[in-house]
């Protein structure tokens, strides 16, 4: 579904990100683990196009994204707040985004009502704008509307970043359910290990800038990158 | 303390992206600056001239005492439109050990390192030396000096108080100006000498130096009122305010327009919903007003025909140039989100350019009455309307192209004052300068109605071809994404 071709990201020659060659397949939850400052984020930019690599390219379902926008028409994505517009209510926003996805009235308010449960009655039916929303209710409309209009790809940032409790286990079953359903191709990044292990189907680890472990998801897969992430002086003390 | 706050403001404006980038604001304030200098400069050296030629040298000093609070009156609303307030984002400051006071009184002194406070000087400085001084003891004329100071400073306090209330109440401008109007009228009927009082306290400042010290009473009052207001708004809770259900007025009908009505539509929301949109837009109403001023009639004088292609450019264009010198920075807050959307660059433009062309046709006719002043502003707003549409708004893509800076749109909180200055007038000038220069080039060959057949046949030419157009900027605006995406965030 997307392949990462030589990918290198430099600012003043100093390199955030080097991938010489990643496929991602389709119907792939694929995971993205890493330090702060490991890539992360500047690796879905470039996915989406936000930002332009040094070198390299990144071709989704056959389109280079550098050189055409067809991508646009099956990719769904939410990186951070910046991606909502504040003086929207909930609904609006909802409309807006269902307008450029072409979803009519009754399909978008069939597809919302279907998050009623993750919504906790606190997104929707509220006049009241998406800029006094609390940040993890804001996180929850920027993540439903990347799902809108069902895109084969959907690019997440952090998503169970300020979420509460409740609502990171909602959202685990949300996104495995619906990838289930669509056979989406889903990139989630994560600090919760627990959370991107029990989602993902494939995960790596990137660390400054450089894909350290590519594993699929087994049992074990969780202790695995728990020990990669421990400090090695609490190994000793043991 | 103080000095620490001082280096904090010094490295916010050098490190945002904006700075050094915008050499054109920067010449164009800078222009201005000199402009205004020279001009109370000249205004100083003349002023005593003038008032010798009629009256005695101490009547002269009289006279202009008492004409002087005008002055402060004309001064206090300039003020209002182009002094810049100051700003710090208090609520990383709040939580470290600065007192809360600490900080209003940093925000006070900063305002007072303002061009407006420097102006004053060019003014009174020669009428000091070459009036007051050549008739009085030098202690009088010290004093009398003071005591103007001492007011022009009361007045840049009373200025940024009043400033700092209307940002929260937007109509405050309004009172203020009715206000203005009254105590004028009580003036001019002679109900209450209001500036003849003035010219009295100053008269008698002259005779007893010693009265000049009361004065500081009115600054380091509205300094206090100042502080007291800063005080009780440096709470992170006043921030976010507004947790009330906000009136959410449906717009869906322009959904029935395509994907053209869906931009129409975000666009109204963003206008009616963020302060400072809203603000802009206002401007277009009160601008209607402008008229007024510009058309009216001086006798036994024709007006140079420059007066009707200014106001053409601004009754009719106003909202496309305070509106369009910021796009597409009005949606800086999520233009990543836009650029990952399967929306077409070109409709983006498009529905701007649709808004403006129903608003300035909509201007256009509002602002017709003014034909029973003039008739032929019939055909002068016509040939600025088509010259704003075809011309206007393709230079307004190109210069949008450039744009650097994010918009803070929430400008309802109280310590945001982006954007309020002079230099938010500057991006219009090209648009306001070129139609006039046009016109009289054109004006050599084929005389006054000629021009402005030229004016609005070029842009007429520019509405025929206006999908050549916005194809042409919706590519280049492709081609600078990444950019204006690298620039909205850094700043």
């Amino acid at each position: 579904m997307i392949q990462i071709q030589d990918l290198i990201k430099a600012y003043n020659k100093e390199i955030v990100l080097n991938i010489p060659e990643l496929n991602i397949e389709k119907g792939e939850i694929f995971g993205l683990v890493g330090n702060n400052g490991a890539g992360k984020t500047t690796m879905f930019n470039l996915v989406l196009d936000l930002i332009t690599a040094s070198k390299g390219q990144v071709i989704s379902k056959g389109i280079n994204v550098r050189e055409s926008e067809d991508w646009k028409d099956f990719t769904g994505a939410f990186i951070d707040e910046t991606f909502l517009i504040g003086y929207l209510t909930a609904e609006e926003y909802f409309g807006f985004i269902a307008g450029l996805r072409k979803m009519s009235k009754t399909e978008t308010a069939d597809f919302i009502a279907g998050f009623a449960d993750f919504f906790n009655g606190e997104i929707t039916g509220k006049k009241k704008f998406i800029r006094d929303f609390s940040k993890g209710n804001q996180k929850k409309v920027g993540i439903v509307a990347a799902l809108m209009g069902k895109p084969e790809v959907i690019v997440l940032d952090e998503p169970f970043a300020n979420l509460d409790p409740s609502s990171q286990y909602k959202l685990r079953k949300l996104i495995k359910d619906f990838a289930a359903q669509n056979g989406t191709t889903f990139l989630i990044s994560d600090h919760t290990l627990e959370n991107i292990a029990d989602v993902s189907t494939r995960l790596i680890i990137l660390e400054k800038g450089k894909i350290v472990r590519d594993v699929p998801k087994t049992e074990t897969t969780l202790q695995e990158i728990e020990a990669f992430f421990r400090p090695v002086v609490e190994a000793d003390i043991y | 303390m103080n000095s620490n706050l001082f280096s904090l403001a010094w490295r916010e404006t050098t490190r945002s992206a904006y700075w050094g980038k915008s050499i054109a604001t920067n010449i164009g304030l800078g222009f201005l600056a000199v402009y205004f200098a020279v001009s109370f400069l000249l205004l100083g050296l003349a002023i005593p001239e003038i008032l010798t030629k009629k009256f005695s040298e101490a009547e002269a000093v009289s006279k202009l005492n008492s004409i002087l609070l005008a002055y402060f009156a004309i001064d206090l609303i300039m003020r209002q439109l182009l002094q810049k307030l100051p700003t710090v984002s208090f609520k990383p400051l709040l939580l470290q050990n600065i007192r809360r006071p600490q900080i209003a009184n940093y925000l006070m002194v900063r305002s007072v390192l303002n061009f407006f406070n420097l102006l004053p000087f060019f003014l009174f400085l020669p009428v000091t030396i070459l009036l007051v001084g050549n008739s009085h003891s030098g202690l009088a004329t010290t004093s009398w000096f003071l005591s103007v100071f001492i007011l022009v400073f009361s007045n840049h306090f009373l200025a940024i108080y009043l400033k700092w209330r209307f940002n929260e109440a937007e109509y405050g401008f309004f009172i203020l100006l009715a206000g203005l109007a009254g105590l004028f009228a009580i003036n001019h009927f002679g109900i209450v000498d209001l500036s003849g009082g003035l010219g009295k306290l100053l008269d008698l400042i002259l005779i007893y130096p010693a009265l000049a010290i009361v004065l500081i009473i009115l600054p380091v009052l509205i300094y206090f009122l100042n502080v007291r207001f800063l005080l009780s708004r440096m709470f992170v809770n006043l921030v976010s305010e507004k947790q009330k259900a906000e009136k959410v007025s449906d717009y869906s009908w322009l959904n029935n327009l395509g994907e053209t009505g869906r931009f129409i539509a975000l666009d109204l929301r963003l206008i009616w919903r963020n302060k400072r949109p809203r603000s802009t837009a206002m401007m277009t109403l009160i601008m209607f007003l402008y008229g007024f001023m510009i058309y009216r009639d001086q006798p036994g004088k024709e007006l140079p025909e420059f007066v009707f292609i200014m106001g053409g450019i601004i009754l009719v264009g106003m909202f496309s140039i305070s509106y369009g010198q910021f796009f597409p920075a009005w949606h800086s807050n999520y233009f990543s989100m836009l650029m990952c959307q399967r929306l077409k660059m070109k409709q983006f433009l498009l529905s701007f350019y649709m808004l403006v062309t129903v608003v300035s046709v909509a201007c256009y006719f509002i602002t017709l009455p003014y034909a029973l002043m003039h008739t032929k502003v019939i055909y002068t707003h016509l040939a600025m309307l088509l010259y704003n549409l075809g011309i206007n708004i393709p230079i307004i893509f190109f210069i949008g192209l450039y744009s650097k800076k994010r918009l803070d749109l929430n400008g309802s909180s109280v310590m945001n004052y982006q954007g309020v200055g002079a230099s938010q007038w500057l991006g219009g000038l090209p648009l306001m300068i070129g139609p006039i220069g046009l016109f009289y080039l054109f004006q050599l060959g084929f005389g006054t109605v000629g021009g402005y057949i030229g004016l609005g046949l070029m842009g007429l030419i520019g509405i025929l071809f206006h999908s050549v157009i916005i194809e042409y900027f919706a590519k280049l605006y492709l081609k600078k994404k990444h950019e204006l995406i690298k620039n909205y965030k850094n700043s």
